[in-house]
């Protein structure tokens, strides 16, 4: 556990290092889990340990963005002129996106599908 | 006796508990997307800050040490997306292209209704990263200078939607492979989405945490240098 949140942090704060150093406009974090991602697929020693650490953050992703999130409401005056244009950018805009994405899927993935499906 | 209100305390001890009730009623329900711990969580909390006085700037302060997290949690999305490489050596190709297509489509269709219907450049902004998961898409929207508060709302609604709606969605296009359900879902609608994957099976569920992390890498990667330009072409003059 202490092993993982050590690990996590160590790549958290690299990524700021190699943003600093290279004036990358991406956020740090994400430059982190990059850097994780390759360590973990180059099976650098140790790096292993992060999957109880890991597991517990992802988990609760809910309660750790929850605070961040409730602002939507308890801040509304900020949003409320353009409750309609969000209402139909968020709620539309996923259901259309779901559609597509889903048909996309279904064409790309059929001819594997069948490949690997029953036909003889 | 006030005063205790004003600590990190009182923000941390509410929203705790707050979340832990939320779990316990999401459980009951079998996790229905529309019981999620972030909806239900949220009432009392709405309920009892402006009753104790507190704002939601001194909330936010009170409850730094869990955002703070969040840049922890994202980095740990590695191990996820690490141990599910394997499950799609044999069809990485439709896999990329759908991540690559699919993330634009989510990022653009928001983006598009959005300023189609008004809103304003830091608005927009907010939205465009509401397809990927919370920790990520925060430090995305900071990148378009977007509002983090309407981003992190955005992405649990678009979650929500999107695992209440999918099953519908799926029997309607006749859509019966498990690849396909969990990989939409975790496209679309992140860790909700994956959530809800999850029941459909073990592949629907690692078919959705590879594509909640290939979209949200994606993304992250992409939007912080695509965005200035699409709002400059948006917003141009204006």
């Amino acid at each position: 556990m202490l092993d993982g949140l050590l690990i996590l942090l160590l790549f958290q704060f690299l990524g700021e290092v190699l943003i600093h150093f290279t004036g990358l406009p991406l956020p740090a974090s994400v430059v982190g889990m990059v850097l994780l991602l390759l360590a973990l697929m180059f099976n650098t020693p140790l790096t292993d340990r992060v999957a109880e650490a890991s597991g517990m953050l992802i988990r609760h992703i809910s309660l750790l963005i929850f605070p961040l999130g409730v602002g939507i409401v308890l801040q509304w005056h900020r949003y409320q002129d353009y409750a309609l244009a969000l209402a139909m950018a968020v709620v539309l805009g996923t259901i259309v996106t779901l559609v597509l994405v889903t048909l996309l899927l279904k064409v790309l993935l059929r001819d594997r599908g069948a490949v690997k499906g029953k036909q003889p | 006796m006030s005063g205790l209100l004003h600590t990190p305390l009182f923000g941390l001890l509410l929203t705790l508990a707050s979340y832990r009730v939320a779990l316990l009623i999401y459980g009951k329900v079998n996790n229905l997307p529309l019981f999620h711990p972030f909806i239900v969580a949220a009432i009392p909390v709405i309920v009892v800050l402006p009753l104790a006085g507190v704002s939601y700037s001194e909330y936010r302060q009170q409850t730094e040490v869990l955002s703070f997290l969040l840049g922890p949690a994202t980095v740990a999305l590695a191990w996820p997306l690490y141990r599910q490489l394997h499950t799609v050596r044999s069809v990485w190709k439709p896999v990329i292209a759908t991540t690559v297509i699919g993330a634009a489509l989510a990022a653009g269709i928001s983006v598009g209704l959005a300023w189609w219907l008004g809103a304003p450049e830091q608005v927009v902004g907010s939205l465009a990263p509401k397809s990927i998961t919370t920790p990520i898409a925060v430090e995305v929207a900071k990148s378009t200078d977007g509002l983090v508060s309407l981003t992190a709302g955005a992405v649990a609604i678009t979650g929500i939607v999107g695992a209440l709606l999918g099953g519908l969605i799926f029997r309607l296009l006749r859509v019966h492979d498990d690849r396909i359900r969990g990989f939409a879902l975790g496209l679309v609608a992140h860790a909700i989405g994956t959530a809800r994957a999850f029941e459909y099976g073990e592949k629907a569920g690692a078919f959705a945490s590879l594509a909640l992390g290939l979209t949200g890498l994606l993304t992250a990667l992409a939007l912080p240098w695509l965005w200035p330009w699409v709002s400059q072409w948006l917003f141009a003059g204006g």
